[in-house]
């Protein structure tokens, strides 16, 4: 296999809170080859968004006490401020979720979304802007000279998040980090979007990191996905295999708490028992094992590794790792 | 459509120029005194003469007429004379406003240019020594009487420095009596009471800059522009200090009635011929004319004051839509 294009390996991140120490990324490794979309599904809270903003170390308040971020032959983790500037917005691109407040308000569309080409190319107020017009077209934007002149508040949500997308692509960055790009749009306006993300995708070949809760998302996005609990990769795989054969309980629960249509039968949708853990506070053993269907003794005493289970996926699961099929229940 | 809203901004003011003048009128005729003394009690006045006086400054009349009378010479462009001096209204006005601009218009912008990077500073330092130590300034500026810090001043570079052969501030006055009244002269006489105006202006702008700052460092779009890859001082100043300006328009808005009378305190400790001095003092003798004439000329500032600072709301936050 080719070289990874970035490659986090055991990363860590922790915020510092009265309660206590917050491991909210906890020993996450993955690797994100060139051209490729990945989806990051969990919970809220279950360190997704600051495992993408440790990679662009912008995961302030929390700290990075260990592993590494390898991009183009560097550990991101090590490199000066200076050169980090040099990878955000330029190599590594990031999107967030509420494009209702992710723009300034006081200043133009335009002059915002051609902001990384001043910052990073040199350009000139002029060139940068007319980028930034060619680009807001692109990505969809009617009238886009004309648009470009707006405030953001004179754009719709979709609106604003194609901006957004668009000011990310200006520098034809080789990483796109998109942190819950849709969620906060209306259901027809985030089709809008994925379609728009996934032309992204094919015409710069830009690799996506696609953040998300929702699996309906990462289903028709992403060809690997990675499932996040509690800080850790609980699962990760081919994203038709962990659709067709979840090898962790968290990701069987999660498929079947959603609709699907081409169920072959309408069961009734299946919530997963019991609240999330808190991150100061984690069971011993695997942290899923008080909501687990599955569990077996070994789960509250010992923590499963992240490890091969079947041909193409890896799951940290000692029922699946010891030849268990998840069934019924 | 702008014309239209500072149109419509003005008619709605007229109504507020005739409260204040109206009130200013009832409190001081319901104060007791004598009115204009010096009339009744002027032992080289007769009687006769005092009854003519009276009738010819209209201070018989019930208050309604005399109000009515003084409103429809202003509208004709007519303040009235003094009546203690016969000066007209205007000339005392207009020979004392200059000098309360240049106090205050220097103190406000002493203040914004000191209270902004001192709040940016708590801000972005928040909880340091740095920021405590501003802390404590910052509430000093609201707890410490402004006649006694000008006192103190007064008393440590006017006295003090004289009396050690040192080279020393004035502490009355806008400008030398003699040989005085250029710009040196004028700075020299400006320094003291501009720093005790400035400094609580300073205390309380510095505090909200910084609120106002921690607030907008937290938004998302401060999250986007870091992601950007821009030097975090191109973050906190061209991302988030316009921003966080917008808010402190309003306060500086609030605080330009203060163009005319927060430095009235100021003004009579340091004996600057200001109009908030002439207005106190005139006040006390009674001389409506005077007194009503300033509030005319305050109230018109403060109108206008508020209604530049909504206009320049509007330049710095395109979200403001006049109509």
């Amino acid at each position: 296999m080719t070289q990874p294009l970035l490659e986090v390996s055991d990363l860590h991140t922790v915020f510092s809170t009265k309660e206590g120490m917050v491991k909210a990324v906890d020993g996450v490794s993955f690797e994100l080859h060139a051209g490729e979309t990945l989806g990051i599904v969990g919970e809220s809270g279950c360190g997704k968004s600051v495992t993408a903003l440790s990679i662009m170390r912008l995961q302030r308040p929390g700290r990075i006490v260990g592993g590494k971020v390898m991009f183009k032959g560097q550990d991101l983790t090590r490199v000066s401020e200076y050169e980090m500037r040099e990878v955000r917005g330029k190599e590594i691109a990031m999107i967030f979720q509420d494009p209702m407040t992710s723009l300034n308000p006081v200043y133009r569309v335009g002059w915002q979304v051609g902001e990384p080409t001043r910052l990073h190319g040199g350009w000139d107020a002029k060139k940068a802007l007319s980028s930034a017009v060619t680009m807001l077209a692109r990505v969809g934007i009617p009238s886009a000279a004309a648009r470009a002149k707006d405030y953001p508040h004179q754009f719709s949500g979709g609106m604003r998040q194609r901006a957004m997308i668009a000011m990310g692509l200006t520098t034809t960055p080789e990483v796109l980090i998109a942190d819950e790009p849709t969620t906060a749009l209306d259901v027809t306006i985030q089709a809008q979007i994925l379609d728009l993300l996934r032309d992204v995708n094919r015409e710069f070949g830009t690799a996506t990191i696609l953040i998300t809760h929702n699996l309906g998302v990462v289903a028709g996005m992403c060809q690997r996905l990675i499932v996040m609990y509690a800080g850790k990769i609980v699962e990760a795989g081919p994203t038709t295999d962990v659709f067709a054969n979840p090898k962790h309980p968290y990701t069987w629960s999660l498929l079947r708490s959603i609709p699907r249509l081409d169920a072959e039968r309408h069961e009734p949708l299946k919530p997963i028992e019991g609240l999330p853990p808190n991150l100061v506070d984690l069971p011993a053993g695997c942290s899923f094992h008080p909501r687990c269907v599955f569990k077996v003794d070994r789960c509250s005493r010992d923590t499963p590794a992240l490890l091969q289970v079947g041909d193409t996926q890896r799951s940290a699961c000692w029922v699946t790792q010891s030849g268990t099929e998840l069934k019924g229940a | 459509m702008l014309a239209k809203y500072v149109a419509r901004r003005f008619l709605a003011s007229l109504i507020v120029v005739l409260g204040v003048t109206a009130i200013t009128l009832a409190l001081m005729k319901t104060t007791s005194g004598s009115y204009v003394p010096g009339i009744d009690l002027n032992p080289a006045l007769r009687p006769e003469d005092i009854a003519r006086l009276r009738t010819q400054l209209g201070l018989d009349e019930p208050p309604q007429v005399w109000y009515a009378t003084w409103l429809w010479n202003v509208i004709h462009g007519d303040f009235g004379r003094s009546m203690i001096d016969g000066s007209r209204v205007t000339d005392h006005i207009f020979e004392r406003l200059p000098n309360t601009l240049e106090l205050t218009a220097t103190a406000i912008v002493i203040g914004v240019l000191v209270a902004v990077p001192l709040g940016v500073i708590g801000a972005l330092r928040r909880g340091s020594k740095a920021d405590h130590g501003l802390t404590v300034v910052s509430v000093a500026g609201f707890a410490v009487p402004q006649f006694w810090m000008g006192l103190m001043l007064i008393l440590i570079f006017s006295v003090t420095l004289e009396q050690h052969g040192l080279p020393w501030l004035p502490s009355s006055g806008a400008f030398s009596a003699f040989q005085g009244g250029d710009l040196l002269d004028r700075v020299q006489h400006l320094i003291l009471p501009a720093t005790v105006l400035s400094f609580f202006y300073t205390s309380t702008w510095s505090r909200f800059i910084r609120s106002s700052m921690l607030e907008v460092l937290s938004q998302d779009y401060i999250r986007t522009a870091r992601a950007k890859g821009m030097s975090e001082r191109r973050v906190v100043y061209l991302h988030g200090l316009r921003n966080a300006l917008i808010p402190l328009i309003t306060l500086i808005g609030l605080e330009l009635p203060g163009l005319v009378s927060g430095g009235l305190v100021v003004e009579v400790v340091f004996g600057w011929p200001g109009i908030g001095k002439l207005a106190f003092e005139r006040a006390l003798q009674y001389d409506y004319t005077t007194v009503m004439g300033v509030t005319f000329f305050a109230t018109l500032l403060v109108i206008a004051g508020n209604l530049l600072a909504d206009l320049l709301y509007g330049v710095l936050d395109p979200r403001i839509r006049y109509g």
